[in-house]
Protein backbone atom coordinates (compact mmCIF):
# COMPACT_ATOMS: atom_id res chain seq x y z
CA UNK A 1 0.00 0.00 0.00
CA UNK A 2 3.18 2.45 0.95
CA UNK A 3 4.82 1.88 -1.83
CA UNK A 4 1.59 2.29 -4.48
CA UNK A 5 1.00 5.64 -2.56
CA UNK A 6 4.68 6.19 -2.92
CA UNK A 7 4.62 5.40 -6.80
CA UNK A 8 1.95 7.89 -7.55
CA UNK A 9 2.85 10.91 -4.74
CA UNK A 10 4.40 13.70 -6.57
CA UNK A 11 5.44 16.54 -4.17
CA UNK A 12 2.72 18.49 -5.71
CA UNK A 13 0.68 16.08 -3.89
CA UNK A 14 2.41 15.94 -0.60
CA UNK A 15 1.82 19.82 -0.67
CA UNK A 16 -2.08 19.60 -0.93
CA UNK A 17 -1.87 16.80 1.70
CA UNK A 18 0.41 18.50 4.12
CA UNK A 19 -1.22 21.90 3.85
CA UNK A 20 -4.57 20.28 3.82
CA UNK A 21 -3.41 18.17 7.07
CA UNK A 22 -2.83 21.53 8.71
CA UNK A 23 -5.92 23.46 7.46
CA UNK A 24 -7.72 20.66 8.72
CA UNK A 25 -6.57 20.94 12.29
CA UNK A 26 -6.89 24.18 12.24
CA UNK A 27 -10.65 24.32 12.49
CA UNK A 28 -10.62 22.69 16.03
CA UNK A 29 -11.33 25.88 17.29
CA UNK A 30 -15.24 25.17 16.18
CA UNK A 31 -14.86 21.85 18.38
CA UNK A 32 -13.35 23.51 21.24
CA UNK A 33 -10.04 22.25 21.06
CA UNK A 34 -7.48 25.11 19.93
CA UNK A 35 -4.95 22.34 18.31
CA UNK A 36 -2.70 24.87 16.47
CA UNK A 37 -2.33 27.26 19.31
CA UNK A 38 0.54 26.23 20.44
CA UNK A 39 2.58 27.09 17.23
CA UNK A 40 5.56 30.01 17.81
CA UNK A 41 5.43 33.16 16.70
CA UNK A 42 7.47 36.16 16.37
CA UNK A 43 6.63 39.28 17.66
CA UNK A 44 8.95 42.63 17.04
CA UNK A 45 11.50 42.85 19.70
CA UNK A 46 13.86 45.12 21.39
CA UNK A 47 14.56 42.10 23.78
CA UNK A 48 15.33 38.38 22.70
CA UNK A 49 13.86 37.30 25.54
CA UNK A 50 10.13 38.50 24.43
CA UNK A 51 10.12 37.95 20.69
CA UNK A 52 9.05 34.34 21.02
CA UNK A 53 4.82 33.27 22.41
CA UNK A 54 2.57 31.10 21.35
CA UNK A 55 -0.37 32.05 18.93
CA UNK A 56 -3.23 31.56 20.96
CA UNK A 57 -3.86 33.43 24.17
CA UNK A 58 -5.22 29.63 25.10
CA UNK A 59 -1.17 28.57 25.69
CA UNK A 60 0.23 32.17 27.28
CA UNK A 61 1.33 29.81 29.71
CA UNK A 62 3.87 28.21 27.88
CA UNK A 63 7.10 29.82 27.86
CA UNK A 64 8.40 30.88 24.09
CA UNK A 65 10.91 28.81 23.76
CA UNK A 66 8.80 25.73 24.51
CA UNK A 67 6.71 27.19 22.33
CA UNK A 68 9.33 27.32 19.23
CA UNK A 69 10.52 23.15 20.08
CA UNK A 70 6.73 22.30 19.87
CA UNK A 71 6.43 23.96 16.57
CA UNK A 72 9.98 22.50 15.10
CA UNK A 73 8.74 18.60 16.47
CA UNK A 74 5.45 18.89 14.99
CA UNK A 75 6.94 19.74 12.01
CA UNK A 76 9.86 17.78 11.79
CA UNK A 77 6.95 14.68 12.07
CA UNK A 78 5.06 16.11 9.22
CA UNK A 79 7.63 16.45 6.71
CA UNK A 80 9.56 13.32 8.03
CA UNK A 81 6.30 11.38 6.86
CA UNK A 82 6.04 13.37 3.97
CA UNK A 83 9.41 12.25 2.76
CA UNK A 84 8.95 8.73 3.29
CA UNK A 85 6.33 9.13 0.80
CA UNK A 86 8.49 10.77 -1.11
CA UNK A 87 11.12 7.97 -0.89
CA UNK A 88 13.69 10.80 0.57
CA UNK A 89 16.83 9.42 2.19
CA UNK A 90 14.73 9.71 6.09
CA UNK A 91 17.64 10.14 8.33
CA UNK A 92 19.53 12.83 5.93
CA UNK A 93 16.05 14.70 5.43
CA UNK A 94 15.23 14.82 9.10
CA UNK A 95 18.88 16.14 10.10
CA UNK A 96 18.81 18.44 6.58
CA UNK A 97 14.97 19.74 7.72
CA UNK A 98 16.37 20.42 11.20
CA UNK A 99 19.52 22.66 9.87
CA UNK A 100 16.77 24.61 7.84
CA UNK A 101 14.05 25.15 9.94
CA UNK A 102 16.26 26.91 12.68
CA UNK A 103 18.39 28.42 10.30
CA UNK A 104 14.97 29.62 8.78
CA UNK A 105 13.64 30.27 11.97
CA UNK A 106 16.47 32.66 13.46
CA UNK A 107 16.41 34.30 10.32
CA UNK A 108 12.78 34.98 11.17
CA UNK A 109 13.13 36.33 14.70
CA UNK A 110 16.15 38.66 13.64
CA UNK A 111 13.95 40.22 10.84
CA UNK A 112 11.58 41.09 14.08
CA UNK A 113 14.40 43.14 15.48
CA UNK A 114 12.63 46.93 16.17
CA UNK A 115 15.85 48.65 14.62
CA UNK A 116 15.02 45.90 11.39
CA UNK A 117 11.47 45.73 11.58
CA UNK A 118 9.57 48.76 13.44
CA UNK A 119 7.48 51.13 10.86
CA UNK A 120 7.89 54.92 11.62
CA UNK A 121 4.75 54.31 13.43
CA UNK A 122 6.12 52.24 15.82
CA UNK A 123 9.48 53.81 16.57
CA UNK A 124 7.85 55.42 20.18
CA UNK A 125 6.25 51.98 21.09
CA UNK A 126 9.83 50.39 21.18
CA UNK A 127 11.53 53.58 22.80
CA UNK A 128 13.69 53.34 19.58
CA UNK A 129 14.66 56.74 17.59
CA UNK A 130 15.20 54.96 14.20
CA UNK A 131 14.67 52.03 12.25
CA UNK A 132 15.29 50.37 9.11
CA UNK A 133 11.38 50.60 8.29
CA UNK A 134 11.51 46.91 6.77
CA UNK A 135 8.44 45.59 8.94
CA UNK A 136 8.98 42.32 10.11
CA UNK A 137 8.92 40.90 6.65
CA UNK A 138 12.55 41.77 6.61
CA UNK A 139 13.32 37.67 7.95
CA UNK A 140 12.29 37.04 4.51
CA UNK A 141 14.79 39.12 2.87
CA UNK A 142 17.63 38.05 5.44
CA UNK A 143 16.58 34.26 4.94
CA UNK A 144 17.32 34.68 1.02
CA UNK A 145 20.22 36.29 1.86
CA UNK A 146 21.74 33.46 4.72
CA UNK A 147 21.05 31.15 2.15
CA UNK A 148 22.42 32.79 -0.81
CA UNK A 149 25.09 33.46 1.27
CA UNK A 150 25.52 29.21 2.10
CA UNK A 151 24.62 28.53 -1.17
CA UNK A 152 27.59 30.61 -3.04
CA UNK A 153 29.89 30.49 0.06
CA UNK A 154 29.90 27.29 1.62
CA UNK A 155 28.76 25.14 -1.18
CA UNK A 156 29.28 22.16 1.39
CA UNK A 157 27.23 22.56 3.66
CA UNK A 158 24.44 23.57 1.03
CA UNK A 159 25.40 20.20 -0.29
CA UNK A 160 24.49 18.60 3.35
CA UNK A 161 21.62 19.76 3.81
CA UNK A 162 19.98 19.33 0.56
CA UNK A 163 17.86 16.48 1.57
CA UNK A 164 15.31 19.33 2.80
CA UNK A 165 16.38 22.16 0.39
CA UNK A 166 12.70 21.51 -1.46
CA UNK A 167 11.60 25.35 -1.83
CA UNK A 168 9.04 24.36 -3.91
CA UNK A 169 7.37 21.83 -1.82
CA UNK A 170 7.33 24.60 0.88
CA UNK A 171 5.72 27.41 -1.10
CA UNK A 172 3.19 25.09 -2.39
CA UNK A 173 2.34 23.57 1.30
CA UNK A 174 2.35 27.43 2.33
CA UNK A 175 0.18 28.46 -0.88
CA UNK A 176 -2.94 25.83 0.15
CA UNK A 177 -2.44 27.26 3.42
CA UNK A 178 -2.83 30.74 2.55
CA UNK A 179 -5.87 29.76 0.77
CA UNK A 180 -7.59 29.74 4.07
CA UNK A 181 -6.74 33.28 5.32
CA UNK A 182 -7.54 34.93 1.92
CA UNK A 183 -10.98 33.35 1.87
CA UNK A 184 -11.82 34.51 5.50
CA UNK A 185 -10.57 37.96 3.84
CA UNK A 186 -12.47 37.84 0.84
CA UNK A 187 -15.34 36.52 2.75
CA UNK A 188 -16.08 39.58 4.16
CA UNK A 189 -15.92 41.52 1.26
CA UNK A 190 -17.37 39.24 -1.86
CA UNK A 191 -18.07 42.03 -4.40
CA UNK A 192 -13.85 42.91 -4.22
CA UNK A 193 -13.03 39.71 -3.71
CA UNK A 194 -14.76 38.53 -7.04
CA UNK A 195 -13.66 42.09 -8.77
CA UNK A 196 -9.94 41.05 -7.77
CA UNK A 197 -10.30 37.23 -9.27
CA UNK A 198 -11.75 38.22 -12.74
CA UNK A 199 -9.27 41.04 -13.33
CA UNK A 200 -6.42 39.01 -12.59
CA UNK A 201 -7.72 36.25 -14.62
CA UNK A 202 -7.51 39.23 -17.42
CA UNK A 203 -4.30 40.16 -16.77
CA UNK A 204 -3.44 36.64 -17.33
CA UNK A 205 -4.33 35.84 -20.48
CA UNK A 206 -2.52 39.28 -21.80
CA UNK A 207 0.02 38.63 -19.80
CA UNK A 208 0.51 35.07 -21.83
CA UNK A 209 -0.27 36.55 -25.34
CA UNK A 210 1.92 39.24 -25.28
CA UNK A 211 4.90 38.15 -22.98
CA UNK A 212 5.44 34.86 -24.64
CA UNK A 213 5.06 35.96 -28.33
CA UNK A 214 7.26 38.60 -27.39
CA UNK A 215 10.22 36.59 -25.56
CA UNK A 216 9.66 33.69 -27.98
CA UNK A 217 10.12 36.27 -30.98
CA UNK A 218 13.15 37.55 -29.88
CA UNK A 219 15.08 34.31 -28.90
CA UNK A 220 14.85 33.41 -32.38
CA UNK A 221 14.99 36.09 -34.28
CA UNK A 222 17.52 38.13 -33.11
CA UNK A 223 19.33 35.52 -30.16
CA UNK A 224 18.92 32.61 -32.92
CA UNK A 225 18.14 30.22 -30.64
CA UNK A 226 16.27 26.77 -31.88
CA UNK A 227 13.15 26.40 -31.38
CA UNK A 228 13.78 23.49 -28.20
CA UNK A 229 16.21 26.29 -26.27
CA UNK A 230 13.41 29.11 -27.40
CA UNK A 231 10.00 27.40 -26.00
CA UNK A 232 11.07 26.74 -22.04
CA UNK A 233 12.96 30.26 -22.36
CA UNK A 234 10.06 32.02 -23.10
CA UNK A 235 8.01 29.94 -20.80
CA UNK A 236 10.35 30.42 -18.01
CA UNK A 237 10.98 34.04 -18.57
CA UNK A 238 7.54 35.71 -19.31
CA UNK A 239 5.21 33.13 -17.64
CA UNK A 240 6.11 31.36 -14.27
CA UNK A 241 9.62 30.55 -14.44
CA UNK A 242 10.29 26.70 -13.54
CA UNK A 243 6.87 24.76 -13.50
CA UNK A 244 6.29 26.84 -17.00
CA UNK A 245 9.69 26.21 -18.24
CA UNK A 246 9.51 22.46 -17.66
CA UNK A 247 6.06 21.96 -18.93
CA UNK A 248 6.24 23.41 -21.85
CA UNK A 249 9.65 22.15 -22.48
CA UNK A 250 8.49 18.54 -22.15
CA UNK A 251 5.11 19.68 -24.68
CA UNK A 252 7.35 20.26 -27.47
CA UNK A 253 10.01 17.32 -26.53
CA UNK A 254 12.93 19.17 -25.66
CA UNK A 255 15.51 17.30 -23.92
CA UNK A 256 14.91 17.60 -20.12
CA UNK A 257 18.12 18.85 -20.07
CA UNK A 258 17.14 22.05 -21.57
CA UNK A 259 14.44 23.17 -19.17
CA UNK A 260 16.52 22.11 -16.16
CA UNK A 261 19.15 24.68 -17.29
CA UNK A 262 16.74 27.29 -18.39
CA UNK A 263 14.96 26.99 -14.51
CA UNK A 264 18.40 27.83 -12.49
CA UNK A 265 18.53 30.76 -14.54
CA UNK A 266 15.13 31.90 -13.72
CA UNK A 267 15.29 30.88 -10.30
CA UNK A 268 18.51 33.26 -9.79
CA UNK A 269 16.72 36.09 -11.76
CA UNK A 270 13.84 35.49 -9.55
CA UNK A 271 15.54 36.20 -6.29
CA UNK A 272 17.15 39.17 -8.45
CA UNK A 273 13.35 40.62 -8.78
CA UNK A 274 12.69 39.62 -5.10
CA UNK A 275 15.59 41.71 -3.52
CA UNK A 276 14.36 44.57 -5.25
CA UNK A 277 10.87 44.78 -7.08
CA UNK A 278 8.90 45.09 -3.72
CA UNK A 279 10.86 48.60 -2.67
CA UNK A 280 10.36 49.61 -6.00
CA UNK A 281 6.41 48.90 -6.13
CA UNK A 282 6.58 50.29 -2.20
CA UNK A 283 8.64 53.67 -3.92
CA UNK A 284 5.93 54.11 -6.65
CA UNK A 285 2.89 52.22 -6.23
CA UNK A 286 1.88 52.92 -2.54
CA UNK A 287 -1.02 54.85 -3.66
CA UNK A 288 -1.96 52.12 -6.26
CA UNK A 289 -1.21 48.94 -3.66
CA UNK A 290 -3.89 46.42 -6.05
CA UNK A 291 -1.39 47.64 -8.84
CA UNK A 292 1.30 46.86 -7.02
CA UNK A 293 0.08 43.39 -5.75
CA UNK A 294 -0.80 42.48 -9.12
CA UNK A 295 2.75 43.49 -10.66
CA UNK A 296 4.43 40.82 -8.09
CA UNK A 297 2.67 37.80 -9.38
CA UNK A 298 3.41 39.13 -13.01
CA UNK A 299 6.64 39.78 -12.81
CA UNK A 300 8.34 37.91 -10.42
CA UNK A 301 8.90 34.63 -11.95
CA UNK A 302 8.42 30.97 -9.53
CA UNK A 303 5.62 30.55 -7.38
CA UNK A 304 8.12 31.01 -4.13
CA UNK A 305 9.47 34.12 -5.43
CA UNK A 306 6.19 35.81 -6.29
CA UNK A 307 3.72 34.82 -3.43
CA UNK A 308 6.44 36.15 -1.27
CA UNK A 309 7.67 39.33 -2.74
CA UNK A 310 3.57 39.62 -2.61
CA UNK A 311 3.94 39.41 1.34
CA UNK A 312 6.79 41.65 1.47
CA UNK A 313 5.41 44.30 -1.05
CA UNK A 314 1.96 44.31 1.18
CA UNK A 315 3.72 44.41 3.73
CA UNK A 316 6.02 47.66 2.80
CA UNK A 317 3.34 49.53 1.55
CA UNK A 318 0.93 48.73 4.76
CA UNK A 319 3.90 50.39 6.60
CA UNK A 320 4.25 53.22 4.30
CA UNK A 321 0.59 54.44 3.97
CA UNK A 322 -0.16 54.31 7.87
CA UNK A 323 3.15 56.02 8.34
CA UNK A 324 2.82 59.04 6.00
CA UNK A 325 -1.10 58.77 5.14
CA UNK A 326 -2.40 57.64 8.52
CA UNK A 327 -4.22 55.11 6.22
CA UNK A 328 -4.54 51.55 7.78
CA UNK A 329 -5.54 49.09 5.29
CA UNK A 330 -6.84 45.75 5.54
CA UNK A 331 -3.41 43.02 5.42
CA UNK A 332 -4.36 40.51 3.04
CA UNK A 333 -5.34 42.47 -0.14
CA UNK A 334 -2.45 42.90 -1.39
CA UNK A 335 -1.15 39.56 -1.28
CA UNK A 336 -4.26 37.94 -2.00
CA UNK A 337 -3.75 39.61 -5.36
CA UNK A 338 -0.45 38.44 -6.06
CA UNK A 339 -1.28 34.92 -5.40
CA UNK A 340 -4.66 34.94 -7.49
CA UNK A 341 -2.39 36.61 -10.48
CA UNK A 342 0.01 33.50 -9.44
CA UNK A 343 -2.92 30.82 -9.12
CA UNK A 344 -4.21 31.79 -12.41
CA UNK A 345 -0.55 31.87 -14.22
CA UNK A 346 -0.52 28.41 -12.83
CA UNK A 347 -3.56 27.00 -14.21
CA UNK A 348 -3.23 28.26 -17.97
CA UNK A 349 0.55 26.42 -17.95
CA UNK A 350 -1.57 23.69 -18.62
CA UNK A 351 -3.40 25.31 -21.42
CA UNK A 352 -0.42 26.43 -22.80
CA UNK A 353 1.63 23.85 -22.84
CA UNK A 354 -1.44 21.40 -24.23
CA UNK A 355 -1.53 24.29 -27.14
CA UNK A 356 2.18 24.05 -28.05
CA UNK A 357 2.37 20.26 -27.68
CA UNK A 358 -0.47 20.17 -30.35
CA UNK A 359 1.29 22.91 -32.60
CA UNK A 360 4.64 21.25 -32.91
CA UNK A 361 2.66 18.09 -33.00
CA UNK A 362 0.59 18.78 -35.66
CA UNK A 363 2.37 21.27 -37.77
CA UNK A 364 5.96 22.33 -36.76
CA UNK A 365 7.48 18.63 -36.62
CA UNK A 366 4.45 16.96 -38.00
CA UNK A 367 4.40 13.70 -35.74
CA UNK A 368 2.21 11.69 -37.12
CA UNK A 369 2.71 8.55 -34.23
CA UNK A 370 1.16 10.36 -31.41
CA UNK A 371 -2.04 12.23 -30.81
CA UNK A 372 -2.38 15.30 -28.28
CA UNK A 373 -4.96 14.82 -26.09
CA UNK A 374 -7.15 16.64 -23.16
CA UNK A 375 -5.71 14.74 -20.64
CA UNK A 376 -2.48 16.03 -21.22
CA UNK A 377 -4.27 19.40 -19.46
CA UNK A 378 -4.88 17.56 -16.38
CA UNK A 379 -1.35 15.71 -16.20
CA UNK A 380 0.69 18.77 -16.22
CA UNK A 381 -2.06 20.54 -14.33
CA UNK A 382 -0.07 21.56 -10.98
CA UNK A 383 -2.27 20.42 -8.16
CA UNK A 384 -1.47 22.13 -5.57
CA UNK A 385 -3.76 24.29 -6.99
CA UNK A 386 -6.42 22.24 -6.35
CA UNK A 387 -5.96 22.75 -2.55
CA UNK A 388 -5.52 26.68 -2.75
CA UNK A 389 -8.95 26.46 -4.03
CA UNK A 390 -9.95 24.01 -1.65
CA UNK A 391 -9.34 25.90 1.43
CA UNK A 392 -10.25 29.04 -0.13
CA UNK A 393 -13.63 28.42 -1.47
CA UNK A 394 -14.34 25.75 1.98
CA UNK A 395 -13.50 28.59 4.13
CA UNK A 396 -15.72 31.24 2.03
CA UNK A 397 -18.88 29.16 2.20
CA UNK A 398 -18.42 28.55 5.79
CA UNK A 399 -18.26 32.60 6.12
CA UNK A 400 -21.27 33.06 3.78
CA UNK A 401 -23.44 30.46 5.10
CA UNK A 402 -23.06 30.57 8.85
CA UNK A 403 -21.50 34.24 9.37
CA UNK A 404 -21.70 33.89 13.14
CA UNK A 405 -18.97 31.60 12.86
CA UNK A 406 -16.71 34.09 11.39
CA UNK A 407 -14.87 35.44 14.49
CA UNK A 408 -13.95 31.49 15.06
CA UNK A 409 -13.10 30.62 11.79
CA UNK A 410 -11.00 34.35 11.97
CA UNK A 411 -8.80 32.69 14.84
CA UNK A 412 -8.57 29.62 12.94
CA UNK A 413 -7.31 30.54 9.88
CA UNK A 414 -4.65 32.87 11.65
CA UNK A 415 -3.18 30.34 13.13
CA UNK A 416 -3.23 27.87 10.08
CA UNK A 417 -1.40 31.29 8.77
CA UNK A 418 1.51 31.18 11.32
CA UNK A 419 2.01 27.86 9.71
CA UNK A 420 2.45 29.53 6.40
CA UNK A 421 4.62 32.20 7.81
CA UNK A 422 6.95 29.36 8.75
CA UNK A 423 6.99 27.91 5.02
CA UNK A 424 7.38 30.79 3.61
CA UNK A 425 11.01 31.99 5.41
CA UNK A 426 11.88 28.54 4.64
CA UNK A 427 10.94 28.76 0.95
CA UNK A 428 12.74 32.06 1.48
CA UNK A 429 15.94 30.23 3.15
CA UNK A 430 15.79 27.12 0.42
CA UNK A 431 15.78 29.31 -2.94
CA UNK A 432 18.28 31.40 -1.69
CA UNK A 433 20.54 28.27 -0.64
CA UNK A 434 19.71 26.65 -4.44
CA UNK A 435 20.40 30.30 -6.11
CA UNK A 436 24.38 29.00 -7.23
CA UNK A 437 25.32 32.32 -9.37
CA UNK A 438 29.12 30.97 -8.70
CA UNK A 439 28.34 27.55 -10.77
CA UNK A 440 26.23 28.96 -13.19
CA UNK A 441 28.69 31.46 -14.50
CA UNK A 442 31.43 28.90 -14.14
CA UNK A 443 29.07 26.83 -16.44
CA UNK A 444 28.97 30.09 -19.17
CA UNK A 445 25.17 31.24 -19.01
CA UNK A 446 26.13 34.41 -20.87
CA UNK A 447 23.97 33.81 -23.78
CA UNK A 448 21.13 32.92 -22.21
CA UNK A 449 21.55 35.24 -19.21
CA UNK A 450 21.65 38.38 -21.69
CA UNK A 451 17.95 37.56 -23.25
CA UNK A 452 16.98 36.65 -19.66
CA UNK A 453 17.48 40.49 -19.13
CA UNK A 454 16.48 41.95 -22.00
CA UNK A 455 13.27 40.62 -22.15
CA UNK A 456 12.78 40.78 -18.38
CA UNK A 457 14.32 44.32 -17.48
CA UNK A 458 13.65 45.36 -21.02
CA UNK A 459 10.07 44.76 -21.24
CA UNK A 460 8.75 41.88 -19.11
CA UNK A 461 8.20 43.90 -15.95
CA UNK A 462 7.23 46.81 -17.36
CA UNK A 463 4.33 45.45 -19.47
CA UNK A 464 3.51 43.93 -16.08
CA UNK A 465 3.32 47.17 -14.53
CA UNK A 466 1.15 48.47 -17.05
CA UNK A 467 -0.90 45.74 -17.68
CA UNK A 468 -1.82 45.92 -13.50
CA UNK A 469 -2.24 49.26 -13.83
CA UNK A 470 -4.75 48.65 -16.33
CA UNK A 471 -6.87 46.34 -14.85
CA UNK A 472 -6.16 47.08 -10.83
CA UNK A 473 -5.96 51.02 -10.97
CA UNK A 474 -8.64 52.75 -8.85
CA UNK A 475 -9.17 49.64 -6.66
CA UNK A 476 -7.84 49.86 -3.21
CA UNK A 477 -7.79 47.00 -0.20
CA UNK A 478 -10.83 48.07 2.46
CA UNK A 479 -9.95 49.74 5.40
CA UNK A 480 -8.87 47.78 8.58
CA UNK A 481 -11.17 47.76 11.55
CA UNK B 1 28.93 10.34 -16.57
CA UNK B 2 29.68 14.47 -16.66
CA UNK B 3 27.14 16.66 -16.75
CA UNK B 4 26.61 18.42 -19.99
CA UNK B 5 27.38 21.91 -19.56
CA UNK B 6 25.28 24.79 -20.55
CA UNK B 7 28.19 26.72 -22.78
CA UNK B 8 28.36 23.68 -24.57
CA UNK B 9 24.89 23.14 -24.81
CA UNK B 10 24.59 26.42 -26.48
CA UNK B 11 27.25 26.03 -28.72
CA UNK B 12 25.89 22.96 -30.10
CA UNK B 13 22.47 24.21 -30.93
CA UNK B 14 22.04 24.60 -34.28
CA UNK B 15 20.53 27.58 -36.39
CA UNK B 16 16.58 27.28 -37.50
CA UNK B 17 14.90 29.49 -39.71
CA UNK B 18 11.41 31.21 -37.94
CA UNK B 19 9.32 28.96 -39.58
CA UNK B 20 5.89 30.63 -40.88
CA UNK B 21 3.66 28.83 -38.38
CA UNK B 22 5.98 30.20 -35.68
CA UNK B 23 5.22 33.55 -37.17
CA UNK B 24 1.73 32.69 -36.95
CA UNK B 25 2.00 31.51 -33.35
CA UNK B 26 3.79 34.97 -32.56
CA UNK B 27 1.43 37.27 -34.85
CA UNK B 28 -1.81 35.71 -33.44
CA UNK B 29 -1.02 36.18 -29.71
CA UNK B 30 0.40 39.30 -29.69
CA UNK B 31 -2.79 40.30 -32.00
CA UNK B 32 -5.12 38.28 -29.47
CA UNK B 33 -3.49 40.36 -26.81
CA UNK B 34 -3.81 43.50 -27.85
CA UNK B 35 -7.46 42.95 -29.04
CA UNK B 36 -8.34 41.56 -25.27
CA UNK B 37 -6.51 44.38 -23.84
CA UNK B 38 -9.70 47.13 -24.78
CA UNK B 39 -12.04 44.13 -24.53
CA UNK B 40 -11.54 42.98 -20.96
CA UNK B 41 -10.72 45.85 -19.67
CA UNK B 42 -14.54 47.31 -20.92
CA UNK B 43 -15.72 44.64 -19.05
CA UNK B 44 -13.80 44.70 -15.90
CA UNK B 45 -14.68 48.03 -15.43
CA UNK B 46 -18.18 47.57 -16.44
CA UNK B 47 -18.96 44.73 -14.85
CA UNK B 48 -16.71 44.16 -12.12
CA UNK B 49 -16.99 48.14 -11.00
CA UNK B 50 -15.26 48.24 -7.92
CA UNK B 51 -16.89 50.86 -5.39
Amino acid sequence: MTRKIQEKLSEDWLAVIIGLFIFGLAWGVFFGADLLGWVVTAGIWTSITNTLKPVSPDFAGLPGLVSLLATYLFLLLVMTIGAVLLKANLRKFAVSFTVVFFISYLCWILGAWAYIAATTNQLGKFGISWSLNLTSEAGYIIALLVGLFISNFAPRLARSISEAVRPELYIKAAIVMLGGYLGITAAEQLGLATSVMFRGFCAIIEAYLIYWALVYFIARKYFKFSREWAVPLASGISICGVSAAIATGSAIKARPVVPIMVSSLVVIFAVVELLFLPFLAQKFLANEPMVAGAWMGLAVKTDGAAVASGAITESLILAKAAAEQGINYQPGWIMATTTTVKVFIDVFIAIWAFILAWIWSAKIERRTDETVHLGQIWQRFPKFILGYMATFFVVILVAVLAPEVVGRAKTAMGEANVFRGIFFVMTFFTIGVVSNFRTLWEEGIGKLALVYVICLFGFIIWIGAFISWLFFHGVRPPLAG
Amino acid sequence: MTEPKLADEIKKMEYEPLLPIEKKLIGWSLCLGVVLIVVLVWVSHTFFEVQ
